[in-house]
């Protein structure tokens, strides 16, 4: 049986123990959900990246978040806070929902696009190279002309 | 001075549309001494301007702060190195410095073609005076760098006046690397020109033959290699000065730079089907033009505002002539095109679709995949403002998203593209050649895990970096090996002889060596590392297997500022490696603006990475904020190959003196001679 004495000082030991976890998950969380959003002192840069001089933005916005960490609040709601206090500027990368999907599908459409042109045209090409030409039997003469053809064509194949 | 500068560029001006309009006459007119005279009025515009740029140095060197970009940019403590940079850290003095290198482009191009090329050159002169022309309007009539300061009297006249003092120079540019980063990128973009008024003048001459694409290239591959180094040393900047540890970060001016760089990289790559197969002519013209407008457009965002960004320059009204000169050059650009399409028939045939010419074609839709995809995401927030009436950032993890996959994509094509013949590869030579890249490739793979790499990106980069090495590895081995059997030289010697005598195909792979270094660089950039915390002196805290401990602070005063340092000592199994000294930096002038510097410690396999992030507002202790970032310092050491490697490819071919002297006892027949490489007279395009 433990003595009632004792409980507070384990709980303490406890508490000393579990707070720096709780302190570090936090940190984490905190370096988590703020690497989604942008300083807001027109830097460019992520939320917990942003350490230039003379940022006015970042120290009060790394606050807030971590108010709101501390508090348990989900990623949603921070970001919703986020978004209604400094607008939508304030993503790091755009929402993968309504108008800002463009920006995620325009990249993949581009390749797409794109690779299908490459192959219509590697296909059209393809139809228009000449069959390979019979070989010349052995001891056949070959012409200055065809000989000349035939050697810049050797050079210009094996250049690069 | 300020006044003979301003006059000699006006002067350079009127010569520069002397050179377009006189130009456009000699063509058509033919008259031998309209052409000459329109020649040397190209040439007088570019020493115009080489004056005009000194008279500016001059005013920023003698302190002369009755000019207002003086004033704006420099101060009396500033030093000599930095008054230098002055010249390019405002906006019109950075106008005045384009102006400055495209005319050094321009001389160039005039006197080394000047009995040459008869036919092009007059219409090349006429391109290039007409992108001087435009930059001479602005330099004259939009943002002249030689403003008085003026301020009204009491009786209402304005009257000219001379400050005690400038404002100094911007601290973050206040850097050894923002003295030389510049001038490379800018002499990047600047030289893109030259291959973009070689492309547009072979275009409206119809003018015959290949030589316009040589002389093309070897144009891109120097501007090339200027934008790549800029483009380095920038982020070489940003990771020593911004301090957030990284050293790209995807921002609108860092896009902007590398926009015209993935298309000129396109271009040197699908050169080489026009010169082989007389294939993609159409397409290596617009590649030409869409590298040159994506320099213009780049410009145009850094400076009109038009997108936010640390490193842009102020807004101002520039944006509207940017836009008009762009349109002015689609549409000629356009025109050309359509009225002279027939000259840019192409022989497009492709035997197989397992060959070096399909690598091409997958190569060039990547590399134009990659352009585009990063000119919407950086133009993507006004454009969703402009749509949907909110503005969406679009940030470094949007970025890097799409560009790993693209890039990876890239990589394994650099090592798949040498192992495949022209015209067809057959399956037995595919075994052949894929076989031992890929064990290697793969090796490098488990090495990295058994390092304790975990990021499957950063796995993959590596198992390609490893394949795309040995290519290039087995590439030397095969042709050093020949020579070496048949000249008794040395392996080594050998390698040499070999990229000697075909310098562009072997500085090609040198400048591929040095992009996998970038990847494997880039690859351990998944595995960084931060710990940042207000420190007592004597305080020590772990990063890594490092300890790093505050040993004490001063604070040091310089000519121009004054430097608050923190003494770091960096431990590695408690025996001490280095001392770092980060520091934050309060500058003279009338804005008192303050900056970082800081204090890395770099090996091949990490750099520890300090900042004095500042002091700490409840403590008053000073912060640190530590990285450790790995594998850093091979990015610049791949930076260094690139450029030598487009120095080699630059290099004239040296002939083959063994294949002259043997070629009569070693061939057995002309077709035989024709067909064995080793053995042919002639290599290399030049």
């Amino acid at each position: 049986m433990i003595n009632r004495r004792h409980i507070a000082p384990l709980l303490l030991i406890v508490g000393f123990a579990v707070l720096p976890l709780v302190a570090q998950s936090q940190a984490d969380r905190v370096k988590e959900v703020g690497g989604k959003f942008l300083c807001m002192c027109n830097c460019g840069q992520i939320l917990t990246q942003c350490n230039h001089v003379g940022c006015t933005m970042s120290a009060s916005m790394l606050k807030e978040l971590g108010v709101m960490v501390s508090r348990g609040d989900s990623e949603d709601k921070i970001t919703q806070a986020f978004v209604q206090e400094f607008g939508t500027t304030v993503y790091a990368e755009p929402p993968k929902s309504g108008f800002s999907l463009v920006a995620w599908l325009m990249p993949v459409f581009y390749f797409l696009v794109g690779a299908a042109i490459v192959v219509f045209f590697i296909m059209k090409w393809r139809r228009q190279a000449p069959a390979p030409a019979a070989v010349a039997p052995a001891g056949v003469h070959i012409s200055p002309e065809a000989y000349e053809r035939a050697r810049s064509q050797a050079d210009r194949d094996t250049e690069d | 001075m300020d006044v003979f500068g301003s006059f000699t560029l006006l002067l350079a001006f009127v010569c520069a549309v002397y050179a377009l309009f006189g130009g456009i006459g000699a063509i058509f007119t033919r008259h031998p001494l309209l052409v000459k005279s329109t020649r040397q009025a190209g040439m007088a515009t570019c020493v115009l301007i080489f004056i005009a740029t000194f008279s500016l140095e001059y005013l920023l060197f003698t302190d002369n702060f009755s000019q207002a970009y003086v004033v704006s940019h420099s101060n009396r403590d500033l030093s000599a190195f930095y008054k230098v940079a002055a010249l390019w850290s405002g906006q019109e003095g950075s106008l005045l410095f384009w102006s400055f290198l495209l005319s050094i482009y321009v001389i160039s191009v005039l006197i080394a073609y000047r009995n040459k090329n008869g036919e092009l050159m007059p219409y090349v002169g006429v391109v290039l005076a007409g992108v001087q022309t435009f930059f001479l309007v602005l330099n004259n009539f939009v943002e002249s760098p030689f403003k008085t300061l003026a301020a009204m009297n009491a009786s209402g006249v304005m009257e000219p006046f001379a400050r005690m003092d400038g404002n100094g120079l911007n601290p973050l540019l206040q850097y050894p690397e923002m003295v030389i980063h510049p001038p490379n990128l800018y002499s990047g973009y600047t030289g893109f020109t030259v291959p973009f008024a070689f492309a547009l003048a072979a275009l409206l001459a119809r003018y015959p033959g290949e030589k316009w694409i040589h002389l093309t290239r070897k144009w891109t591959m120097i501007a090339w290699c200027f934008q790549s180094v800029g483009i380095l040393l920038g982020a070489h900047w940003a990771y020593a000065v911004l301090g957030w540890g990284g050293y790209w970060g995807w921002d609108p001016v860092e896009n902007a730079s590398l926009l015209p760089w993935l298309t000129g990289t396109a271009f040197l790559h699908s050169v080489m089907m026009q010169e082989k197969r007389g294939m993609m002519k159409v397409w290596n013209v617009w590649l030409v033009f869409c590298t040159f407008l994506l320099c213009i457009l780049g410009t145009f965002l850094t400076r009109s505002g038009i997108v936010s960004s640390v490193h842009a320059f102020a807004n101002s009204h520039i944006g509207p002539w940017f836009v008009g000169f762009l349109g002015l050059t689609l549409i000629v650009c356009f025109v050309a095109y359509v009225k002279n399409r027939d000259y840019l028939k192409s022989e497009n045939q492709l035997d197989s679709m397992i060959s070096r010419e399909s690598s091409f074609l997958f190569n060039n839709l990547l590399f134009l995949v990659a352009c585009i995809a990063v000119l919407s995401g950086t133009l993507f927030p006004v454009i969703s403002e402009g749509l949907s009436g909110s503005r969406i950032s679009v940030g470094a993890p949007f970025f890097n998203k799409i560009m790993i996959p693209v890039g990876l994509a890239i990589l394994f094509l650099t090592g798949v593209g040498p192992l495949l013949a022209w015209r067809k590869t057959s399956g037995e030579s595919l075994r052949r050649n894929f076989g031992w890249p890929v064990i290697v490739g793969l090796l490098g793979g488990v090495a990295a895990y058994l390092m304790g790499y975990r990021d499957t990106f950063s796995i993959i980069c590596l198992i390609l970096c490893g394949f795309v090495f040995w290519t290039i590895v087995t590439e030397f081995y095969r042709g050093a090996k020949v020579i070496s059997a048949r000249t008794g030289m040395s392996m080594m010697m050998g390698a040499h002889e070999l990229a000697m005598r075909n310098t562009r195909r072997y500085g090609g792979y040198v400048v591929h060596f040095g992009m996998v270094l970038v990847f494997i660089g880039l690859a351990g950039s998944a595995f960084n590392k931060d710990v940042q915390r207000p420190m007592n002196l004597g305080e020590s805290m772990k990063l890594g297997p490092y300890t790093l401990v505050l040993q004490s602070a001063d604070t040091k005063p310089e000519q121009n500022y004054t430097a608050q340092r923190m003494i770091v000592e960096v431990l590695k199994d408690n025996k001490q490696l280095m001392m770092l000294y980060p520091e934050k930096r309060q500058f003279q002038g009338a804005e008192q603006a303050s900056g970082t510097m800081v204090a890395i410690y770099s090996t091949l396999r990490e750099d520890v990475y300090v900042v004095f992030a500042g002091m700490d507002p409840d403590t008053s202790l000073p912060v640190i904020h530590a990285f450790l970032n790995p594998l850093v310092k091979w990015i610049w050491l791949g930076g260094v190959w690139v450029v030598m490697g487009t120095l080699l490819a630059l290099m004239p071919n040296r002939r083959p003196q063994l294949a002259t002297a043997l070629a009569p006892q070693t061939v057995a027949s002309p077709i035989a001679q024709a067909l064995n490489p080793s053995v042919t007279l002639r290599e290399g395009h030049d």
